[in-house]
């Protein structure tokens, strides 16, 4: 490979000018003082709206350009590096429900929606849905997407292979406690031995947790992850392992095993039933959903908010507003799996109607009753962090085999370890 | 591949005036075998030595010519690293007001069960990839040196793993050993020897790692040992030969010796990338996103240092504790660097 | 057996050995390729179907759809083709500075490129970060450049090159015609210095291709994402379509393989030849 000079010296001066060039076009449109732009980047992640709802917002607001990107990979990381500049923060944001408390404590980075007509729309959606996204001083930062009721996903063709019952209220009748799921999965292990009841315990404890009033910090900013309800979720959540009925599944593979029946039934909320349709098409109608054992438990539920650098906060408000009233989110249901957080929704045909992937049961049976018994925790911003340790060591007794207690303890102390550099006392 | 380059010390050769490359010299006398000092031709002075303000004015092109690397260097490495370390006395979350803390973070590095883990995994996954690795490519470059034949096919064939992008490797790897439906799992149940759960146990995740790094870079290192194999001029083998070596003598007295300046370089860049591995494990575990992002796969065994240090800082987004991480980390590689450097010189000394 | 035949056996099963190692160097990118051209079905199928199907296609398709693959592949080109060249350009200046004159902190200064050769590039990474966002280049293509330049191999590899390379003789004739510094440089090292060059550029450029944290800390907009991080995204995270997260690593792979091929035979001549010196 010969490189002449003269070619050299010309490929360096036009590197230099294109590499200038690239860095003007890589500044974007940047906001001047004024906040009336008309175009909008919008940021969220694959399945955190409807693309149909998102589509149709693109022509309701024709005088305005919506630019919306799906973002993949680690949604929060790159949302907070995207907000660390004007130019490369979005205008209108999704935020996952496991990231919000996170951001509260730097709520100043994000528009109190309440001046942007919240405060009158705030009576027609869930109080503690709001309540998650609001300050200690009332600042209310996310507009709610969907909350996550809890239900138990289960095959119906592999409960009637086991002997089980299979109609989804006889099901949640007699799995209606976690000892009692528990037996019904040694009973259909044991009849058809490549099935498993859980994916891992990891989505136990997550369950487990969701349904309690407390989690791991308390409003005082005090570690509590040591306590009796922790104890008890991650012993519920030891047991399906115990029993030898957890597929041990924490990883990509869990799109295969879902598909051949290696996995039995799935613990999720409703918008886990997403993730399932996408990743086996092929089980449609063989799926139902029953009430989750022992009581209602919320996982996840995401928001839209606006960072301050919002280009054009009142027209970023009516976009999200319209995106989020009831038909839409009704929509959001139908189209992906998003339970709507406006309790206008539910008697809207397009929540009772029934859902052919599951066999055209009516799943607003099971999620509306859920989703109004929701029990609400509070949730502090170092709350996520902390409980990273209880699922590391969960996966760690299912990959080393690492014995329960000492599993137990270790988590205990790397998570107090992590509130003490999360500032926790 | 250039030899060492701390072997080329700037140190020696006189202060001031025209000489040159001095550091030059002593790594080339490396390269040409023991005995068989280079001969440099010193080039006229440029002019009488002038003032000292003059001096230096004099020399502006020099300064010219290295300034915009030292610039970009200054701003980009030097003065992030050492701005790194003021990092690690700091409390930060990337978004809002710094705190000092004094050495809290390194107390809490002290105390922290996880990243005594992932140095020791970091040192496994290293382990097991490196020594192998480096065995087998030395092995390999001996194998093409004996050929006539395919020699540039061989070289060739053997290179284009190193070029491959890691992160369509690491996806290709995390394909072929999955747990249920991966080919190698596939092949072992073919052959009645049972499913092995690659990426869920402990060991073997490690072993994925470190088969992923061995396939890319054992080609990569065998033709640098190939280059050098190369330099050897054949009359010393040929001497040896009448003088009764067998290949075993003619392999541990004549080649390794000297090799040995090419053998260290590689010791030092594969000490230096295998501890740093981070693309591996993040891309084949990075998708359990919601309870535990990035750590490292089940029971954390994939989780070596510098993927700790990125969840750190940008999942719990605890920026000062990441700085005393990398830092910590540092040191550790600085001090396993050296071990392996005197390793391999000790062996020199040796009669 | 006599001692023909021994050599021939041995001759022969170096051959043997050395094709069984580019078998197992070359079997992922078959591998891909028949991932690639079946559906996700048949990946998870048992037995494996060992052949190519006829789903590239389609794959490629959805892939198209789910990632902007000519974008981050046009934003890697330039990334890669702008640090190749500014790092030719910079490193064979410095070295020729290095290698052939002396000037006050001369050893200082080298030697504080010794120090930071063995420094991981993740300890710069976080003031990196924020040196960007106060630039105003984070999320540009800029912040990916430009830190690039400052490697310190190739330093080293350029300067040890030029010091036996360029001959001195050579750099006495041009100083007696009165050429300075740069005139040298122009007219009698750079000619002398081009596969040194010519394998820098190589190895950087491809350095830079595949590059993974750094993009992936900086770049922020899926719209400008470079190729590696844009494939990391398509595969992280629950539903996955195998096959068409495999045609994306294949296209992935590609370029660089052939463009390498390719050039092949003269990057390992120059390769060697620098290593000689």
């Amino acid at each position: 490979m010969d490189l002449s000079r003269r070619r050299f010296l010309q490929t360096a001066v036009l590197t230099a000018a294109g590499a200038g060039l690239t860095a003007a076009c890589g500044g974007g449109s940047g906001s001047s003082g004024s906040k009336d732009s008309k175009n909008l980047k919008f940021w969220y992640w694959a399945g955190g709206l409807s693309d149909k709802v998102v589509a149709d917002a693109k022509t309701h607001f024709s005088d305005a350009t919506l630019k919306t990107s799906v973002i993949g990979g680690d949604f929060k990381t790159k949302l907070l590096t995207g907000l660390k500049t004007a130019q490369t923060s979005p205008d209108i944001t999704g935020v996952k429900g496991e990231d919000i408390a996170s951001l509260l404590p730097n709520a100043n980075r994000f528009l109190d929606l309440k001046t942007l007509g919240m405060d009158k729309l705030a009576p027609d959606y869930l109080s503690w849905k709001l309540k998650q996204a609001t300050t200690q001083d009332g600042k209310l930062i996310g507009f709610p997407i969907d909350i996550g009721p809890c239900a138990l996903f289960y095959r119906e063709d592999i409960f009637a292979q086991a002997g089980l019952p299979t109609d989804p209220a006889k099901v949640s009748a007699q799995l209606s406690t976690w000892e009692a799921y528990f037996d019904a999965g040694v009973e259909l292990h044991k009849k058809v031995p490549k099935s498993f009841l859980v994916n891992n315990i990891g989505s136990v404890f997550s369950m487990a947790i969701g349904q309690g009033t407390t989690r791991f910090i308390d409003e005082n900013n005090k570690f509590i992850g040591d306590q009796d309800h922790i104890r008890t979720a991650w012993d519920t959540a030891v047991k399906p392992y115990t029993l030898g009925i957890d597929a041990k599944i924490n990883d990509n593979t869990w799109n295969a095993a879902i598909g051949n029946g290696t996995l039995a039934t799935e613990l999720g909320a409703a918008w886990h039933a997403l993730d399932i349709s996408n990743a086996t098409p092929g089980t449609k109608g063989k799926w139902r959903v029953a009430s989750l054992p022992s009581g209602p438990s919320n996982l996840g539920g995401s928001f839209l908010a606006l960072p301050a650098t919002c280009a054009n906060p009142d027209l970023a408000f009516k976009v999200v507003s319209w995106i989020l009233n009831p038909e839409n989110q009704a929509r959001g249901f139908t189209d992906a799996a998003l339970f709507p957080t406006t309790p206008a929704a539910y008697k809207l045909p397009a929540l009772t109607g029934g859902d052919a992937f599951f066999g055209g049961q009516k799943t607003i049976e099971i999620f509306g009753p859920a989703a109004e018994k929701i029990p609400a925790a509070y949730e502090a911003p170092a709350d996520a962090a902390v409980s990273v340790a209880y699922f590391n060591e969960l996966t760690s007794i299912e990959a080393k085999g690492k014995d329960p207690e000492d599993a137990w303890k270790d988590a205990v102390s790397q998570a107090k370890q992590i509130a003490q550099r999360q500032g926790v006392k | 591949m250039s030899s060492s380059p701390v072997a080329g010390s700037a140190a020696t050769g006189p202060p001031s005036g025209p000489a040159t490359g001095s550091g030059g010299r002593h790594a080339t006398d490396r390269r040409r075998g023991p005995g068989r000092p280079a001969r440099r031709i010193r080039p006229v002075s440029s002019g009488a030595r002038p003032g000292p303000r003059r001096r230096r004015a004099r020399y502006w092109p020099q300064y010219l010519a290295i300034s915009p690397y030292y610039l970009i260097f200054s701003v980009f490495m030097f003065f992030p690293v050492i701005y790194t370390i003021y990092l690690a006395f700091q409390k930060w979350d990337g978004i809002g007001e710094m705190h000092y803390v004094g050495f809290q973070q390194f107390r809490f590095l002290w105390d922290d069960p996880v990243f005594w883990l992932s140095i020791r995994n970091t040192l496994v996954i290293w382990v097991l990839a490196t020594a192998p690795m480096l065995f087998m490519a030395l092995i390999l470059a001996v194998l093409v040196n004996s050929t006539k034949r395919f020699t540039s096919f061989y070289r060739v064939a053997l290179f284009i793993p190193s070029i491959t992008s890691l992160v369509a490797i690491a996806i290709f790897f995390g394909a072929i050993f999955s747990n249920n439906f991966g080919l190698i799992n596939a092949v072992l149940t073919g052959l009645h020897l049972g499913a092995v759960p690659w990426l869920s146990n402990e060991w073997t995740i490690k072993l994925v790692i470190a088969a992923l790094m061995t396939w890319q870079w054992t080609g990569y290192n065998a033709i640098i040992y190939l280059a050098g194999l190369q330099a050897i001029p054949s009359e010393l083998y040929e001497a040896a030969r009448m003088d009764g070596a067998g290949p075993m003598r003619i392999f541990f007295s004549i080649t390794i010796p000297l090799l040995r300046p090419i053998i260290l370089f590689t010791v030092v860049v594969s000490t230096v990338t295998g501890l740093q591995s981070f693309t591996e494990p993040q891309v084949l575990f990075g998708s359990d996103a919601s309870t535990n992002p990035n750590s490292g796969g089940p029971g954390q065994a994939g989780l070596t240092t510098l993927l700790y240090f990125y969840h750190t800082a940008f999942d719990t987004n605890d920026f000062g504790y990441g700085a005393a991480i990398v830092w910590a980390f540092f040191l550790v590689i600085l001090l396993i660097v050296l071990i392996n450097w005197g390793l391999v010189q000790r062996k020199e000394r040796r009669p | 057996m006599n001692r023909v035949d021994r050599k021939r056996f041995r001759g022969l099963s170096v051959h043997v050995v050395l094709w069984l190692c580019v078998i197992i160097s070359v079997f992922p990118f078959y591998w891909i390729v028949v991932m690639a051209t079946n559906t996700s079905q048949d990946i998870y199928s048992y037995p494996p179907k060992l052949w190519f199907g006829g789903n590239l296609l389609t794959n490629i398709q959805h892939l198209f759809d789910k990632m902007d693959f000519f974008g981050s592949l046009l934003n890697t080109v330039i990334v890669a083709v702008c640090t190749t060249v500014l790092v030719l350009l910079f490193d064979s200046l410095a070295a020729f500075a290095f290698a052939k004159y002396e000037f006050p902190g001369k050893k200082l200064l080298f030697g504080m490129l010794l120090a930071m050769y063995i420094l991981p590039t993740q300890l710069a990474i976080i003031p990196q970060y924020e040196i960007m966002v106060q630039l105003g280049w984070l999320g540009t293509l800029k912040a990916l450049i430009v830190p690039a330049c400052a490697n310190a191999f190739g330093i080293f590899w350029m300067r040890q090159y030029t010091s036996s390379g360029v001959p001195d003789e050579l750099l006495d004739a041009a100083r007696i015609e009165g050429a300075g510094f740069f005139r040298q440089y122009w007219h009698v090292v750079l000619p002398c210095v081009r596969p040194a060059l010519a394998f820098l550029g190589i190895y950087t450029f491809i350095l830079s291709w595949n590059d993974y944290i750094t993009p992936l800390v900086m770049l922020v907009d899926p719209s400008r994402l470079t190729l590696q991080v844009a494939l990391a995204q398509l595969y992280a995270g629950h539903s996955t379509d195998y096959s068409m997260v495999m045609s994306g690593v294949l296209l992935a792979v590609i370029p660089l393989v052939l463009v390498f091929t390719f050039f092949a035979r003269g990057f390992i001549a120059d390769a060697t030849k620098g290593a000689l010196r």
